[in-house]
């Protein structure tokens, strides 16, 4: 985040934040997005492409970018980074066989300029299953504890199917974007 | 227009003074003038672009495209069989020269990019890449670095080298953490051949999440709702499920034939598999071959109690809406087809007891 943009969204009247969902397929980033924005999730078919959803979030407006996991169009998140505030990485907990493909992912993501001021939200997702792994042990599976001292960021655990932790993780998002962004007011 | 006598503006020009008429003149003259040499100027450049470098036609790119991709594809192959010494000295300019028209390749996509459709951009862009790809691997493959590359660079290497080992601990540890997980293994059917695996989850116990893998010749047979279905390496089985709550991931099957009733149901690595499926989304296929779909067909004592609880009871339709992330165009993909009828199998009974 360069000097000038900050200074731009502190000029601007409605307060906006962009956020970014992204995580391996099947990981529940748009059953999330549709949970918090009360919408049915009983239909959601895989995301080819990206939705894109507006909340009111408290007194912010949330601009929310879920881009589809698939292997295939991973490669096109790159396209989502410019202007990036707060990015949400969703995480299977349920899926243990993968959890090295997402460490991977999540780790050449972070090593991307553009994001690299951006809040970052790990969302341990599918709690509600029994059986999958806790948000501590997700953390050190991906080692976050080694990540850059810079950034800021969070893990919590959730699920889209009971809507458990969501708002808990997305408070602290929006929070932490605000007290970087609009810290004048 | 001044001559039209049914113009009355015509009509009464003619009354106008003599000065006045003359600057109108003057004026018309000018205006024709400026007409004409507009006209011209756009019939040059028409045929300008009609002699050098036909703008804006989707299809006269596409022939440019496809013709420097096929020269330089060939140069890359010509360049792999070269065996002889003597040209062998020649492979590094060759190989430098084909690095230079792949270069021009992206500066023609770049010129063109504003009028292209989509599609056929992201497609010219990544034949670039990838034939940066082959290219870069060619070159690494014939020309070798030399040794004394290294030599110059020693003090550096041990450097890198340190950093190198504690990365590599590090990622140790967090193995050592994930097969710690593993052991406690989900509940699921794992390295099987030749065997019939049957699960029952009754009424008391809740079916979390289950987890077929690296099975062969086996015949599953899954009763009861579940949570979440990872199937993973399976060659050659048949495989019965009930009703699954959440979702069902598949990679990396072959020769098999599954029965799934799920919300959502995705499928990577297939190759010649049936699948009898019932989906409340649009069920997607990646990087498969050869996949047939069919409706749901299967039957256990209480199934229609799980189907319901699971919303799974109504029959959408949807196991025909495969979606393809391999094939994004309006076309049927080749990848899938519909199972004909006279191939389905008929509908299965299954139940606790080993067939």
């Amino acid at each position: 985040m360069g000097l000038l943009s900050i200074i731009r969204k502190i000029k601007k009247k409605e307060k906006e934040m962009r956020i970014l969902m992204v995580g391996l397929d099947n990981s529940g980033k748009t059953t999330i997005v549709l949970r918090i924005n009360g919408e049915d999730t009983s239909v959601i078919s895989p995301t080819l492409g990206f939705n894109i959803k507006t909340i009111i979030y408290n007194k912010y407006m949330l601009n929310i970018w879920d881009v589809g996991g698939q292997r295939t169009i991973r490669s096109y998140w790159r396209n989502y980074f410019e202007q990036t505030d707060g990015l949400v990485w969703v995480v299977d907990s349920s899926d243990v066989r993968r959890l090295d493909d997402c460490k991977m992912e999540l780790d050449n993501l972070l090593k991307e300029e553009r994001l690299s001021g951006a809040s970052l939200l790990i969302l341990a997702n599918k709690q509600d299953i029994q059986g999958a792994l806790t948000p501590a042990e997700i953390a050190k599976v991906l080692n976050l504890d080694a990540m850059d001292k810079t950034r800021h960021w969070n893990i919590v655990g959730c699920s889209a199917y009971t809507g458990e932790g969501l708002l808990e993780g997305f408070d602290w998002l929006v929070q932490d974007i605000a007290s970087r962004i609009y810290v004048l007011d | 227009m001044e001559e039209d006598p049914s113009n009355p503006k015509a009509i009464s020009d003619k009354t106008l003074d003599p000065v006045t008429q003359k600057k109108q003149a003057a004026m018309l003259e000018r205006l024709s003038n400026l007409h004409q040499s507009r006209i011209q100027q756009s019939n040059s450049r028409k045929s300008d672009s009609n002699s050098s470098f036909p703008f804006e036609s989707t299809k006269s790119y596409l022939d440019r495209f496809s013709e420097a991709k096929q020269s330089i594809q060939n140069e890359l192959d010509r360049c792999r069989l070269v065996s002889d010494p003597e040209s062998k000295a020649f492979l590094k300019s060759d190989l430098e020269k084909v690095s230079i028209s792949i270069a021009e390749l992206e500066k023609l996509v770049a010129a063109n990019s504003y009028f292209l459709p989509s599609y056929e951009l992201r497609s010219s862009l990544k034949t670039v890449s990838e034939l940066k790809e082959t290219q870069e691997n060619l070159t690494s493959e014939l020309l070798p670095k030399k040794k004394f590359a290294f030599k110059n660079k020693a003090a550096k290497k041990d450097q890198s080298n340190v950093v190198e080992e504690t990365g590599i601990r590090a990622s140790d540890s967090g193995l050592a953490e994930r097969k710690s997980f593993q052991s406690r293994d989900s509940p699921g059917f794992r390295n099987q051949e030749g065997a019939v695996l049957v699960k029952h989850f009754g009424n008391s116990e809740e079916g979390g999440d289950f987890t077929l893998s690296d099975l062969k010749s086996c015949e599953i047979r899954v009763m009861g709702s579940l949570r979440a279905l990872f199937i993973h390496r399976l060659c050659n089985c048949r495989v019965f499920v009930g009703p699954v709550l959440g979702s069902v991931l598949i990679e990396e099957v072959e020769g098999c034939l599954f029965m799934l009733a799920s919300h959502q149901i995705r499928i990577h690595h297939a190759r010649e598999t049936d699948f009898y499926l019932r989906v409340r989304s649009r069920p997607i296929i990646e990087d498969s071959k050869a996949v047939r779909v069919a409706p749901y067909l299967l039957y256990y004592e209480g199934i229609e109690k799980d189907l319901r609880d699971s919303s799974l009871d109504e029959e959408t339709g949807n196991w025909a809406n495969v979606d393809d992330f391999r094939w994004l165009r309006a076309m049927q993909s080749p990848n899938w087809s519909i199972l004909p009828e006279t191939e389905r199998i008929h509908t299965v009974k299954i139940s606790n007891m080993e067939a």
